[in-house]
């Protein structure tokens, strides 16, 4: 008992027995809890195992992956998962087991098998759209009305991503000269810290959320940007629960997340959210202008109808008008001869009249035709005028005729809330034409209604 | 004292009920030319909306970020 050993010695006792022990490579299901590269490549594992909903940590063990051989696993595990090694995910390795007399245990990792990752994300993705499901959820943010212009954005994105640039350039750059206003709520768009973020800028969106007409989550689109991010109830949740539509735009050519599925759309780019937003403002405007357009053409077939029936008016009116003023111009011209002959009846009678009265009737008698010519022509430009303003006269209640007419038609005035009643088939238009007990039918715009007489009232003066 | 916000929704629901009234026929002649241009003058402040930039909520914008 008195032998001592060195730490040394103790050590390599350790792993000679560890390696005697476990000779093979094993294959470990384990969840990463930490993950970083060191400067010459080689990856540095903390790995775990946590049982579903508890927070302790039920086993702990350190693992390297050598930098030639995490080359190699790494363009392979993203190749297949379309996301890269993170921290909370889990995975499936190939493991040999070692021990240092300086660091102790870890596990060199040999291979990885992404397919475990792959299923391992699906499951976790249908358990969230699950639990969503059955709280009925999922569909709400899709439930809210679109805007019908959507101008005031607010964007959740990196503002360092080139998504960013390109949402607002592009924006900015709509060739109709819409303007958009952006508000850029920055958040950190992958990595562990995606979840807290994503809920800080919602929230401080929320805080002003009659300054938007929507949200859009838009992210640069790398080759290979890692979508499993956002297959997070927390940020799904939220996005379910806000009061305005979320478009995202998160950059992933094959996959959807939950975020996505749970969206009011989810688009691929965040130049396809920008495309879309321009597009829907410029259907808004199509429909403004159809009505427009609308609105014109029914006026001028109005306008048209009334022209023509005024039209019609004036050609039957001016020939009379004219007959009126041929009547007038005849009269005249008769008393005006009658006038002339009297005047010469005095001439004969007086037999002889000096040269100069002579000239005098004969020059008067000139003034008094040109003065009765004139009179004529005066009187028959008043005739014109007051033909014409007849016609003005009857134009108006012409339009007011044609007004009533209109609200005479019975059905324009059952639409405005007039009934007609009837016995029998036959329209009554006084108390007395209905007995107690007789069924009345009343004809309402729509249809009709039978009742029976359960009393009369007489107006009283 | 701000004045009451322009909103284009409300606009398009105005210019819809004109555009209804002159369709229905309820809508006396004499009144036809004032609701065409109070519906045109509704749609002219719509397309200004939708392309003038106003300061107002510029400057909220701004302030947000």
């Amino acid at each position: 008992m008195n032998e001592k050993l060195s730490l040394t010695e103790l050590q390599l006792i350790i792993r000679d027995s560890l390696h005697l022990a476990l000779p093979d490579f094993y294959w470990v299901v384990a969840e990463i809890s930490e993950i970083k590269e060191n400067y010459a490549g080689h990856c540095y594992l903390e790995l775990v195992e946590k049982q579903a909903g508890e927070r302790n940590v039920r086993a702990r063990a350190r693992a390297i992956i050598w930098n030639t051989r995490y080359r190699l696993l790494k363009s392979l595990f993203e190749n297949v998962t379309g996301e890269s090694l993170e921290s909370g995910m889990k995975i499936l390795i190939r493991v040999r087991v070692d021990y240092s007399e300086i660091y102790g245990l870890s596990l060199i990792v040999s291979d990885i098998d992404p397919s475990y990752t792959v299923g391992e994300m699906a499951v976790k993705r249908q358990m969230i759209l699950k639990r969503l499901e059955e709280e009925g959820v999922i569909t709400m943010n899709k439930e809210h009305e679109f805007p019908l212009v959507p101008q005031r954005i607010a964007v959740i994105s990196s503002g360092s991503a080139a998504g960013w640039s390109d949402f607002s350039r592009h924006l900015r750059e709509n060739h109709y000269g819409y303007v958009f206003y952006t508000a850029l709520f920055e958040a950190v768009m992958q990595g562990t810290e995606t979840e807290r973020s994503i809920i800080g800028a919602f929230e401080r969106i929320a805080e002003n959320i009659g300054h938007f007409d929507l949200v859009a989550i838009i992210r640069g689109g790398g080759s290979q940007s890692d979508l499993s991010w956002f297959d997070n109830y927390n940020i799904a949740y939220y996005v379910t629960q806000f009061p305005i539509p979320v478009i995202t735009g998160i950059g992933h050519e094959k996959d959807v997340s939950v975020t996505d599925i749970v969206a009011f759309k989810a688009l691929r780019t965040p130049t396809a959210v920008a495309d879309f937003l321009i597009n829907s403002v410029a259907e808004a405007e199509t429909q403004l202008t159809e009505l427009g357009s609308r609105i014109a053409d029914k006026s001028r077939g109005i306008i048209a109808e009334h022209k023509d029936i005024t039209t019609t008016f004036l050609s039957k009116l001016m020939p009379l008008a004219k007959l009126a003023v041929a009547d007038q111009k005849e009269r005249l011209s008769n008393r005006i001869m009658g006038i002339l002959n009297i005047g010469k009846e005095y001439l004969t009678r007086a037999g002889f009249i000096p040269e100069n009265l002579k000239n005098r009737l004969n020059s008067s008698s000139a003034s008094f035709i040109l003065s009765k010519r004139t009179y004529l022509e005066k009187n028959r430009m008043d005739l014109m005028n007051y033909s014409v303003k007849i016609i003005e006269n009857q134009k108006m209640k012409l339009s007011a005729l044609d007004n009533s007419l209109d609200i005479l038609n019975p059905v324009n005035v059952l639409k405005r809330g007039y009934s007609l009643t009837s016995i029998n088939g036959v329209i009554i238009r006084s108390v007395k034409d209905a007995e107690k007990n007789d069924v009345l039918e009343t004809r309402l715009q729509d249809g009709k209604i039978k009742s029976r007489v359960t009393g009369k009232q007489y107006l009283k003066d | 004292m701000a004045k009451k916000e322009f909103s284009f929704t409300e606009a398009v629901k105005e210019i819809d009920k004109i555009l209804n009234a002159i369709e229905s026929g309820v809508l006396d002649i004499d009144k036809l030319a004032g609701e065409v241009k109070r519906a045109s003058e509704l749609i002219r402040q719509c397309q200004k909306k939708l392309r003038t930039t106003e300061e107002e909520i510029s400057n909220i914008f701004r302030e947000l970020i």
